[in-house]
Parts: C-alpha cells; structure tokens; sequence
C-alpha cells in the first residue's frame, strides 16, 4: 500500500499530500536552521547552514565549550545530529557505541548504547573500523553497524527497538556508512569491494525493520531494478538487457563488487535518491577484461537514481567503465539547481575520486560537466561529452601495461583526490567548497584467486605526493578548494601539509569550516579561503564539521580521531619522489603530528 | 626509518629461546645483504629472493591494510619491521597464530585458521628482515633475475606434482 503511494507521488508531484511518514518528520527538522537533523545537513547533501551568528566578523571569537572523549581509539568519521531536544547525537568506530549527550550540561551522558558485535569483523574492514553515523526520524536513530546490523535505537531512551542483518561479515561484507531516512525506509548500502562482495542498497521499513527492496549493483536487470526500456543511460532508454551481466567475463559479477558505501542523497520533488557505488571486484583490470579487452563492468562506479518507494532505477551514469585505479564512484551526489547556458537545470554535482568535477542533470543523468579539479589528474585527459567517457592515457592505463607490470605516477592515487569526506554547497555563492587529496601512485596488477572472505585484490600500490605545480604544493598533500560546478573551475585553493579528509561545512555566516589530519578545525573566508580561526582538536580530524542553534546559540561540532584510509596510508609518510634528489623530509608523516582517540569537541561564542 | 643500521646480531635472549639456531645478515659485499636462521633473504640490488617477494605479496594481502604500507605502521597498528628486529621470530610467528589484542580496538587478528598466512610466516618473516636488516626499500621489489628462472621451475614442478595428484 505504501509502495502505491509512493508510486502516485512520483507520478503526480503531488508531494505534501503524500509523505506523512518519516520523510516528513526529516524533511521538516532539515528545514529548520537550527537543527542538523541528517549527517549532510539536507537531503540534497549540501552541508550549508543558514545561521550566522558565528560569522567572518567575530568568528575569531569562537572557543570550545565542551569536549567529551569516546573512548574509542580508531579513526571517527561522520559527525554529532542535532534535532532540538537539547541533545547531541554521536556514535563511533567499531565497536559503534551510540551516544546522547545533553548539549547543556557539558555533554553528560544522557544514554548510550553499546551493540554486541563478532570482533571478527575487524579483519575484514579496508580501511579502518570508521562509521559515517547515524541517521534519525521521528524519534528514531538508525545506526549500521560494522557487522552488518542495522539497528533502530529509541531516541528518548536509548533502547533497541529492532535489528536485522543487511550482510555477512565471515564473506567480506561489512558496513561503514551513514543510513538515510525517505518516507517509511531506511535505506542502506554495503562495504566489501576489496573482498569480492556484490554491492547493494537495500530499503527496510522504519517500524519494523523489515526488507522492502534491495537493488544489486551488478548482475541480471531483475536484481539491479533496472529495465532497459525505461531506464535511462545518458539521456536514453539502455536497450540492451542485462549489461550488468554481459559486461563481464563469466562470472565476474557475482564478485563484482560495486559496494555502495558512501552518501545517498534524495530530491524530494523527483522523489529520487542518487548514490554511486565503489569499484569492480579485483583491482587486476585483466581479470575483468573479455577476450583481452576492456569491459564495462557494469554497474560499477556507477551513479543509481533510483525510486525510494521500490528501488526501480531511474538512470544510471557510469563514470569510469572498466576500472583500472581502484577509482570507487562513491562520493556525494550534490543536488544543486542551477543555471546552465542560459537554462535553469536540476544540477547533480560531484567532486569525484578520479580527480574530476562533474555536473549531471540529476532528471535524466545527461553529463553536462567534466573538468579535472586536481590538476595532476592524469589517468584520463578528459571526458568525451557525447559517449559520456573518459579519454583514458595509454601511458597510465594499469590494463595496457599490462599484469606484474608497475604503471608509475598514476594521478591521483586509489584514495582518490576526494575520498568519502563529504563536500559543502553554498546556494549563495554557487560554489563548492571540499577537502581533497594531492597523492598520486604506482600501481601493479597481479593475478589473485577470489576466496570468500579473504581479500579479492590483486594489485599493489604505492603513494607519493603530487608533483609540485608550478612551485606551488611544495611538502603538501592536500587542498581545501572552491569549485564551480557549472563553470568547472577552482575559485580559490588552500594548501595543507596532509591530505584533507573531514567533511567541509559552508555557512550563511560567510564562512567555510573543514579539519585537517593534524586535529585543526579551520574556518576561513568563504569569498577567498582566508583563514580567520583555528582550533586544535586532540586528534586528526576525519570527522565532518556541522553546527546547530539551540536556545539562540549557535554551536559548532565536531568529532576528532584520526584513522581511516588516510590514518593508515599516511601513517608513516608518502615516499618522496625528490628525495633521490636531496629533497629528504620535505613530506611528514602523520605519526609525527598525531595519535589515536576520539573527542567530540563543540565550540561556540562567549556569551 | 632506522634502516640505517646495516648489519645487526639478533640480540641473545632470543638466540637462546631458538636454541641453535643462530641467525644474522650480512653485507657479503656492497650491494648484496643476505641473513640466515628463519626469515632468510637476500637482497642485490634492491632485488630479493623469491620467498621474500612472496613475503611481500602476502604482507599486501593480509597485513598492509593493518599494518600500512611496506611494514611501516598505521594509525594503530605497530611498525613490523622494528617489531621483527626487536621481538624475534618465535614472537613473530607466535602471535600472528594467536592474536593479540592489549588495548581494546588495537585488535590484531588470530590467522591461525588461515592456511595462506600460516603457511607463509617465513616468508613474511624474510621480507620484514629485508626491509629492515636487508635495507630494502619501499613499494613492490622485484625477484633477483637469476633466481627468477629458478622460481618458474619450481612452481612448474610444483604444478606438475600437483596434476598428478
Ligand atoms: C585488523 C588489523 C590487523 C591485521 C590485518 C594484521 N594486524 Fe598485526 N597487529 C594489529 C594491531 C592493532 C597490533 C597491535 C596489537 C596490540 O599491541 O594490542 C598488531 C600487532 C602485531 C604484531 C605484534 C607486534 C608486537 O609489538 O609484538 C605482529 C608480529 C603482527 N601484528 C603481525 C602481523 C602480520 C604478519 C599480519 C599479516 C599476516 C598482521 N599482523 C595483520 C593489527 C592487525
């Protein structure tokens, strides 16, 4: 009956009639400045505030008000949910304890919840025992646990309310991300696209936990939710049935990862969720390749716009068919309506792991926008507009050079020039502001079997700095940068000595907030990257920054301890690519600068 | 990175724990280390030995995401070239069997049901040696050329002996 609603909406856009259910005790908590109700700040994922009582003028003022410690060492992703009950909402790395702490009372603990967890799930994390954090809906937190359960905790109380099993950790399927709220589902996807797992995104009703629809990323169109006359590929119905299969050496795809593990975003008005899901299977494109040549692998590093209400795919646009880098597609989907050549477009826009910009129409997945925003970028010159490809070089592809053959100085490495920290949009400036990575790799592919639950993948790597530009990048691994999605440049760039890997936050207070790995929180000019305050957290922030207004104060928080993939790729420093040439210690390694723990700290203004 | 130290006697409490077994590198001429005892290797040229390739090999499969790159140490798991130097084989191998967890979420993994790993504790034993005692460097090394052929033919044989079976 639901899914006949749901159905109704998307036809008639009669949307206020319809969602009296979660979505509009989210939809209506995320249109209240004060609240920070959803790990993005909004459906659309823009991570912007329309408070201003912290702003470019006094925010050197700002002082942390409280600190609380988790007590959990490993890398703290995601951030604190505010939703006006005077609380904040936290939750951790493995073992994912949930916290409430009264935001007035200097974070007392108001509850917590600690799940019973197989610590054998450990093992088969990637990349560290992160989580993005927890979703909420009337008086509901949803968490996904790193074994696979997802849970729904009473918000008042802290008690279970239920629990279901979304995977298998003993076969390499973990959980790291953030769930989001739409009408009556949670909806979830999956880690474990170094295990040789098989993607998905899965929707489970908010009352009872149970399964509504799953939508594979790869395999036969009746388990992905796609049909090829309907569903559209740049702009037009696919066609051909089941690319999902036939795009793949026989087999392949029931191993073909596509994992989904990053952000969904929704449009409320399409009623459409979009995510992107994680890379193919083996890293060793020849195991993906058909008769000696480059294959899809479809739907891998692929953007799904899907209907909430049963999953059905809407479009779908793959931005890097057969993969040869690890370049998981799984960065936030930012909904922004803009002007494009002279026309009012419903934007997608993405700061992309490959190194590139891109800006979609997020009604018929058409590429409008593709321009590299790490100007090392070189695995691709560019994007062909009209096939919707990349122009992949010969000299960095891992597949033409072939297995146990070493591609060197591959831009940007497999972390991507953006990772999982998620970007923030300005509906007042038009520009995106998002902590990036200047790294670059060596990449080797060899053969590699696929066992269950062992990793499936087949090539190593290593990582060093991006090549100096110009001078400028000297001993830096990492930009915060302003970037125009339409106009596919960077406005303006600040460098920092480590990758940046905390979620960015833009205010209507004129200014931009991100942390680096060393544990600063920074606020600069949101007009030129000016930085006008900075705070040291105890730890390397990974975290996102996100701010709230309770009782006419306006807070910011943010979780810091450093981990992830950052905190073990950079642990003990990149190889230098100078230092044959004297150049030695030029590059630091992150051990020197910070250590383990987790401490949510919030900051305001003195009274 | 302590590689500096080129050469280096295993210390004697552990030479006593591995009874007669003595184990040491050393610089047979500039540009070839070699150590015997568990873990031997060799490194030329920044090249190794086939059984510390494979050392390399499984440490990128079963470790780095741990331990980092090249043995170097993450966030929160330890540096396992100094861990080699400092604690000896039998700890070595001692504890990738058992598992070890000190402090709550430092959690190292027991592979002691993983035929792989187990199998090939020498061998990561021979490459952690190498990065540290040997002074190999960093990323992926390469097999000694003329012990190159030698490995082919072994794996052939052991191909063979296999479709036998
Ligand atoms: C899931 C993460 C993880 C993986 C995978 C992992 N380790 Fe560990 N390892 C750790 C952590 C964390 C510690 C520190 C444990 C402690 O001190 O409590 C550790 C400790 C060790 C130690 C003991 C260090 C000492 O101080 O004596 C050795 C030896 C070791 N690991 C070897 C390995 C080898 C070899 C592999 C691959 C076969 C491996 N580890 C895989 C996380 C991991």
């Amino acid at each position: 009956m639901l899914r006949v609603t749901g159905f109704a909406v998307a036809a008639t856009g009669l949307l206020a009639a319809s969602v009296a259910h979660a979505n509009q005790n989210q939809l209506e908590l995320q249109q209240n400045p004060e609240y920070w109700a959803t790990q993005l700040g909004n459906y659309q994922g823009n991570r912007f505030s329309e408070l201003d009582q912290i702003n470019r003028d006094n925010v050197n003022e700002l002082r942390s008000v409280w600190q609380f410690s988790t007590g959990v060492l490993r890398g703290h992703e995601g951030g604190p949910l505010y939703v006006g009950d005077g609380r904040l909402y936290i939750h951790t790395p493995f073992p994912n304890k949930v916290f409430a702490l009264d935001l007035e009372d200097e974070g007392r603990v108001v509850w917590s919840y600690e799940p019973d967890q197989d610590s054998r799930v450990i093992p088969v994390m990637c990349c560290d025992t992160v989580n993005r954090g927890l979703a909420y809906a009337d008086g509901r937190l949803f968490l996904g646990q790193a074994d696979n359960t997802l849970i729904a905790l009473d918000a008042e109380s802290g008690d279970l309310l239920w629990d279901v099993s979304n995977g298998d950790h003993t076969v390499g399927e973990t959980n790291t991300m953030s769930p989001l709220v739409v009408h009556d589902k949670v909806i979830v996807g999956i880690s474990g696209g170094e295990y040789g797992i098989r993607g998905h995104m899965t929707a489970y009703d908010v009352e009872s936990g149970e399964m509504v629809w799953r939508g594979y990323s790869t395999g036969p169109d009746d388990e992905v939710l796609i049909d090829p006359d309907t569903t559209l590929m740049l702009g037009e119905p696919i066609g051909e049935a089941d690319l999902g299969v036939s795009t793949w050496p026989e087999g392949e795809w029931e191993r073909g990862g596509g994992a989904p593990w990053g952000w969904v975003t929704y449009d409320p008005d399409l009623d459409l969720i979009y995510y992107g899901t994680g890379n193919p299977g083996t890293w060793n494109p020849d195991q993906r390749a058909i008769d000696g040549e480059p294959a899809d692998n479809k739907w891998a590093i692929t953007v799904f716009a899907r209907d909430p209400n049963n999953g059905e795919v809407k479009w779908v646009y793959q931005k890097v068919p057969f993969d040869e880098w690890d370049y998981d597609g799984v960065n936030e989907n930012q909904l922004i309506d803009i002007e494009f050549e002279g026309e009012e477009r419903k934007g997608l826009a993405i700061i992309d792991r490959t190194g590139f910009g891109m800006l979609l129409d997020r009604e018929t997945g058409e590429l409008l926008v593709a321009e590299k925003f790490a100007p090392e970028t070189n695995w691709a010159d560019s994007y062909d507009m009209e096939t919707g490809r990349p122009n992949v070089s010969d000299e960095y592809s891992t597949f033409r050079q072939g297995v146990n053959v070493n591609t060197t100085d591959i831009c940007p490495t497999a972390m991507g020039a953006k990772n999982m920290q998620p970007s923030a949009y300005s509906p007042r400036t038009g520009l995106i502001y998002a902590g990036i990575n200047r790294i670059c790799m060596n990449y080797e592919p060899y053969e590699t079997e696929y066992v269950a639950g062992q990793p499936y993948v087949g090539a190593t790597l290593t990582m060093m700095p991006a090549p100096t530009q110009n001078g400028e990048m000297e001993g830096r691994m990492g930009s915060f940068i302003a970037w125009d999605p339409v106009a596919g440049e960077t406005v303006w760039e600040v460098d920092e000595r480590f990758a940046v890997w905390s979620g960015a936050l833009a205010t209507a207070g004129d200014l931009a907030f991100y942390g680096t790995l060393e544990g600063h929180v920074k606020a600069v000019d949101i007009e030129n990257g000016e930085e006008l305050w900075r705070f040291k957290t105890p730890s390397g922030i990974i975290g996102n920054v996100n701010t709230f207004m309770h009782e006419g104060k306006q807070y910011v928080g943010v979780l810091s301890g450093v981990g992830g993939w950052a905190g073990i790729g950079l642990a003990a420093g990149l190889e230098d690519p100078e230092e044959g040439l004297g150049a030695v210690g030029v590059f630091s390694a992150l051990g020197d600068y910070t250590k383990l723990g987790g401490v949510l700290t919030v900051f305001a203004l003195p009274d | 990175m302590t590689v500096c130290v080129r050469f280096r006697a295993i210390p004697v409490f552990a030479l006593a724990l591995l009874g007669f077994v003595t184990t040491h590198a050393a610089a047979d001429d500039e540009n070839r280390m070699t150590g015997e005892g568990p873990g031997a290797f060799i490194v030329e040229d920044g090249k190794v030995d086939p059984n510390t390739y494979e050392g390399y090999l499984v440490y990128t499969r079963a470790c780095m995401a741990c331990h980092g790159p090249d043995g170097m140490g993450s966030s929160f798991a330890p540096n396992l070239i100094r861990v080699v130097e400092r604690r000896g084989w039998e700890n070595f191998a001692g504890t990738i069997a058992a598992g070890r967890e000190v402090q709550p979420g430092q959690v190292m993994p027991s592979f002691a049901d993983d035929p792989y790993v187990m199998g090939n504790i020498p061998n990561l034993y021979s490459y952690m040696r190498a990065r540290g005692e040997g002074g190999l460097g960093r990323g992926r090394p390469r097999i000694i050329e003329s012990m190159q052929e030698q490995d082919e033919e072994k794996d052939e044989a052991a191909e063979e002996a296999s479709a036998e079976d």
